[in-house]
């Protein structure tokens, strides 16, 4: 089966900087995929690439089976709402009417209920909008389009706690019932970690992470309890992080646990805590950024196994 | 993969008409053309009061004039209007390109829409333009004997000589105002002066290639020569030139 998005060798490079690394990932079918990453990670020059807004300096982009460079046929089945979305001098309803015409799948139901539940006003000129209600227009061409290829950047800059719940709300709902390829780039990760099925992370231009996100939430997970106990389960494990408070020790695992480390873990009276999406993001990027060794696709360092 | 329904042409509660996308290339063509038409200020408000107020502005100093106004005054507000197409065509791109793109266009379909639109504009504009110009011929020049739409040697021939150099001049206005914008978008602020000493060293070299070569009195003949058509000819050449220059440039546009 050909990828939706296949995306290979991509790199990116402007003068003196190097945004995009190498970077081979694909994407099938209908999921929504967060990716992930810190501020200037990469993630935008990706989308923007992706929806041929911006060239690659080498490797190949391949979406709905070719390249989306000049090719209407791919773009019109694309939509993509950056964060720093701009408009010409028209108002709300002209954008959503706009968005109408050109968009095969355009859905006037979804663009009126999103219109309501944002509580955006038609009439007004988009350029009076506040920041948030501006994303919030981007986020009713991005739903109500139901492009095969959904591209969301930040889409949601401004937006308060409430109106970024409607859209996750809207985008699970239309999702379940229009399944499609959705690109989420998102800080925050805690947020839309229930919505992802699968989690790409670019840490400095470079594919850090790629997995199902069930996976991923496996992946890490905090061991609290007696120093020794914990240093004797943590041994020859990839670890992220130890805090220690007299006698009582806590060490963040970043490698997955098997059912005996868990029988394991109870024998020795240890507490095991799963990390949360965000805090395996958190923790395997901050490890990436100090340079020590990387292993399963995220970083750490290895403690050295003490003798039992 | 995607079952999502085709929406039919319906109105929302809010009143806005929202319709499935035109089918075919032309179709596509007229949605580019009304997207852009959607900022309705600069397509149907900026041009038309900038040629209303320059029209008062003549007005004004022409009947101020100490005159019996027997003899003709010509007069250059119709250039108001020229300007203001110029700076629609750099608009088109400086605020439309990039929602443009959002919406699902290649660069090449955006531009498409774009010089048709300008045609469009353009020959409407033209006729608009046309009508007033017969208005002052049959009102005397607006009671004053003032020529605005009746430009001397370009604009004073038979009416629809007049138009058709009306619609040609317009469209390259608007091509033109797309093209520094084009270039405002892809090099910035370095990038317009560069466009500027370019054009400016374009002209400075033809200017001394006249002068090395003697040949000031055959450009001189030649202009002298040229009939209203044929400069309109000139004017159409000139602006396949900038489109094709200005496509160029927006083929490597990033947003």
């Amino acid at each position: 089966m050909t990828p939706t998005i296949s995306v290979r060798g991509l790199t990116r490079r402007y003068r003196g900087h190097l945004a995009l690394d190498d970077v081979t990932v694909d994407i099938e079918g209908a999921t929504i995929t967060g990716l992930l990453g810190r501020n200037g990670a990469g993630k935008t020059t990706f989308l923007r690439i992706l929806a041929a807004q911006e060239f690659p300096s080498s490797g190949e982009v391949r979406v709905l089976g070719a390249t989306p460079i000049e090719n209407d046929a791919v773009l019109r089945r694309m939509v993509f709402v950056r964060e720093d979305q701009t408009y010409p001098d028209i108002r709300v309803g002209h954008v959503l009417r706009a968005a109408s015409w050109f968009y095969p799948n355009w859905s006037a139901e979804v663009a009126d209920t999103l219109l309501g539940a944002f509580d955006l006003p038609a009439c007004r000129a988009v350029k009076k909008l506040s920041r948030g209600m501006r994303s919030a227009v981007g986020i009713v061409v991005g739903l109500a389009a139901r492009a095969e290829v959904t591209l969301f950047d930040e889409p949601y800059a401004g937006l308060d706690a409430v109106a970024r719940q409607t859209f996750y709300d809207h985008l699970l709902a239309d999702y379940a019932e229009h399944p499609r390829t959705i690109l989420l780039s998102t800080h925050l990760i805690d947020e839309v970690a229930d919505l992802l099925e699968r989690v790409v992370m670019i840490d400095r231009g470079r594919i850090a992470l790629d997995a199902d996100a069930d996976t991923v939430r496996g992946t890490a997970t905090a061991v609290s309890g007696a120093a020794a106990a914990v240093e004797s389960f943590a041994a020859g494990r990839l670890t992220w992080n130890r805090r220690t408070l007299g006698s009582h020790t806590s060490i963040l695992i970043g490698s997955p646990l098997t059912e005996s480390d868990r029988v394991w873990a109870r024998t020795l009276h240890l507490t095991l805590t799963p990390l949360s999406l965000q805090q395996v993001v958190v923790h395997s990027t901050t490890g990436a950024s100090t340079g020590t060794s990387t292993g399963a696709g995220a970083a750490g360092e290895r403690t050295k196994r003490s003798p039992a | 993969m995607n079952t999502a329904i085709r929406s039919t042409d319906s109105t929302d509660s809010t009143g806005f008409v929202s319709s499935a996308r035109p089918a075919g290339p032309l179709g596509t063509l007229v949605a580019v053309a009304r997207y852009l038409l959607l900022d309705r200020v600069a397509y149907c408000f900026a041009p038309w009061s900038a040629l209303l107020f320059a029209f008062a502005v003549d007005i004004a100093i022409i009947g101020l004039l100490p005159t019996d106004h027997s003899e003709n005054h010509w007069v250059g507000g119709l250039s108001a209007i020229y300007v203001a197409t110029f700076v629609i065509g750099l608009q088109s791109v400086t605020k439309g390109l990039a929602f443009g793109l959002t919406l699902g266009l290649s660069r090449r379909t955006y531009y498409q829409g774009t010089a048709f639109l300008a045609v469009g504009f353009a020959v409407v504009t033209g006729t608009v333009l046309t009508a007033l110009r017969a208005l002052e011929s049959a009102t005397g020049g607006w009671g004053l004997s003032m020529r605005m739409f009746q430009v001397p040697y370009i604009l004073a021939g038979p009416w629809y000589e007049a138009w058709l150099t009306s619609a040609v001049a317009l469209t390259l206005l608007y091509v033109y105002g797309g093209w520094w914008g084009l270039v405002h978008r892809r090099w910035g602020l370095l990038g317009l002066i560069a466009f500027a000493a370019g054009q400016t060293t374009a002209v400075l070299a033809a200017t001394v290639a006249a002068t090395w070569t003697h040949t000031w009195s055959d450009v001189g003949h030649f202009f002298t020569t040229l009939s209203a058509i044929g400069l309109t000819g000139l004017l159409a050449a000139l602006t396949i030139v900038l489109a094709a220059g200005g496509f160029t440039t927006l083929r490597r546009v990033t947003i």
